[in-house]
């Protein structure tokens, strides 16, 4: 029985992974000109303001084009600042381009 | 002279209150409404959360219904850092067996939320929580460690809760209560999620533990959330059999952002 708890929370944790920066990250950005501190930056926000009204969605659970639309309409909510919306669809962008 | 300084202060509280609306933003929504969550409104995040609850108790052919109503301001001040004022505590009392029944104020409150670690990409999401309200005869103060971890869509939220409290005439009566709480929520979406939420208190009337009063509350909760605002419900049904305790608690959290 417990382990099967421990299996479904572990699936549900998988489900919303949140990588961290690496230098891989920052290769699927090429062609947009993103940096590592906006991403790592995009991923601190992802975490913190998103999360204040809901839990995070898989990232492959919407397209690519469909973030920057998605992220958009909840920025004022968020208190979000151009920069920072910004930062948060590019990183959520390269971790797309990643699970291609 | 009074009158043309005045104006001058009414004007400026009018342009703060007009400029409010455009840099204001929802706080945040909850998931629970007898559990805090571990995260904390963004900077700048503004919102007036109205919580009403309603609790019965039953014994014998006595019965009292007590309502109580919180207004509450709620401020992001940094991105871990958030600030509570409950300029309006107050509350409606009703029992079949005396005729002393209405309305009364029950004073304010100001409570403060740091968080130190995030539910998401830490092994848990811890704040810290502290309270301090005060009205006519009566000075509390309420800290809590909040602990939350989220799996994907679903949320596990537990609550430690100290609280220390002075009542009557020259605050001599002094009582202490020691509570957890654990929280379950899972979202069926963006906007919808239910859960149950479960509390175990320990009741220390003049600081003694003689009478040995434990309560056990739990019982289901929905929340609902849309644009800049959210309503969550939860009803509770005392586990236990203590006298003088409520038999059911329904509260309702209605917030908005500015």
């Amino acid at each position: 029985m417990l382990f099967v708890v421990v299996a479904c929370l572990l699936s549900c944790q998988l489900a919303t992974y949140v990588p961290p920066v690496t230098p891989q990250t920052v290769v699927a950005t090429s062609g947009r000109h993103v940096d590592v501190t906006t991403l790592r930056e995009g991923r601190r926000l992802l975490v913190h303001r998103c999360i204040e009204c809901h839990t995070l969605p898989p990232l492959w659970h919407y397209s690519i084009e469909d973030w920057p639309e998605i992220v958009n309409s909840m920025s004022h909510r968020a208190s979000l600042k151009p920069a920072e919306r910004h930062a948060i669809v590019a990183y959520i962008l390269a971790v797309r381009s990643m699970q291609k | 002279m009074i009158e043309a300084n005045f104006t001058r202060k009414f004007a400026l509280v009018v342009l703060l209150l007009s400029m409010w609306p455009a840099t204001a933003a929802l706080a945040g929504a909850r998931h629970f409404t007898f559990l805090y969550e571990a995260p904390t409104s963004a900077p700048g995040g503004v919102e007036l959360e109205n919580t009403i609850t309603w609790a019965r108790a039953i014994d014998g052919a006595t019965r009292l219904d007590q309502i109580v109503f919180r207004e509450e301001l709620e401020i992001g001040i940094t991105d871990h850092f958030q600030l509570g004022l409950y300029p309006l505590d107050w509350s409606y009392h009703n029992a079949n067996n005396t005729d002393d029944n209405g309305f009364s104020y029950d004073g304010g409150a100001v409570e403060l939320i740091y968080n130190l670690t995030n539910p998401v990409i830490d092994l848990a999401g811890i704040s810290v929580y502290q309270e301090i309200s005060g009205g006519r005869q009566h000075f509390e103060s309420e800290s809590k460690l909040i602990v939350q971890k989220n799996f994907g869509p679903l949320i596990l939220d537990y609550n430690l809760t100290f609280e220390a409290d002075w009542e009557d005439q020259g605050l001599q009566d002094r009582h202490g209560e020691l509570q957890q709480a654990l929280g379950v929520s899972y979202e069926l979406s963006p906007r919808i999620s239910v859960g149950i939420e479960f509390l175990h208190e320990f009741v220390f009337p003049y600081w003694r533990d003689e009478e040995k009063i434990r309560n056990v509350f739990v019982g289901p909760n929905v929340a609902f959330r849309r644009r800049n605002w959210f309503v969550t419900v939860t009803a509770l049904a005392q586990a236990t059999n203590t006298p003088d305790e409520a038999d059911f608690k329904v509260r309702t959290i209605f917030g908005f952002g500015f």
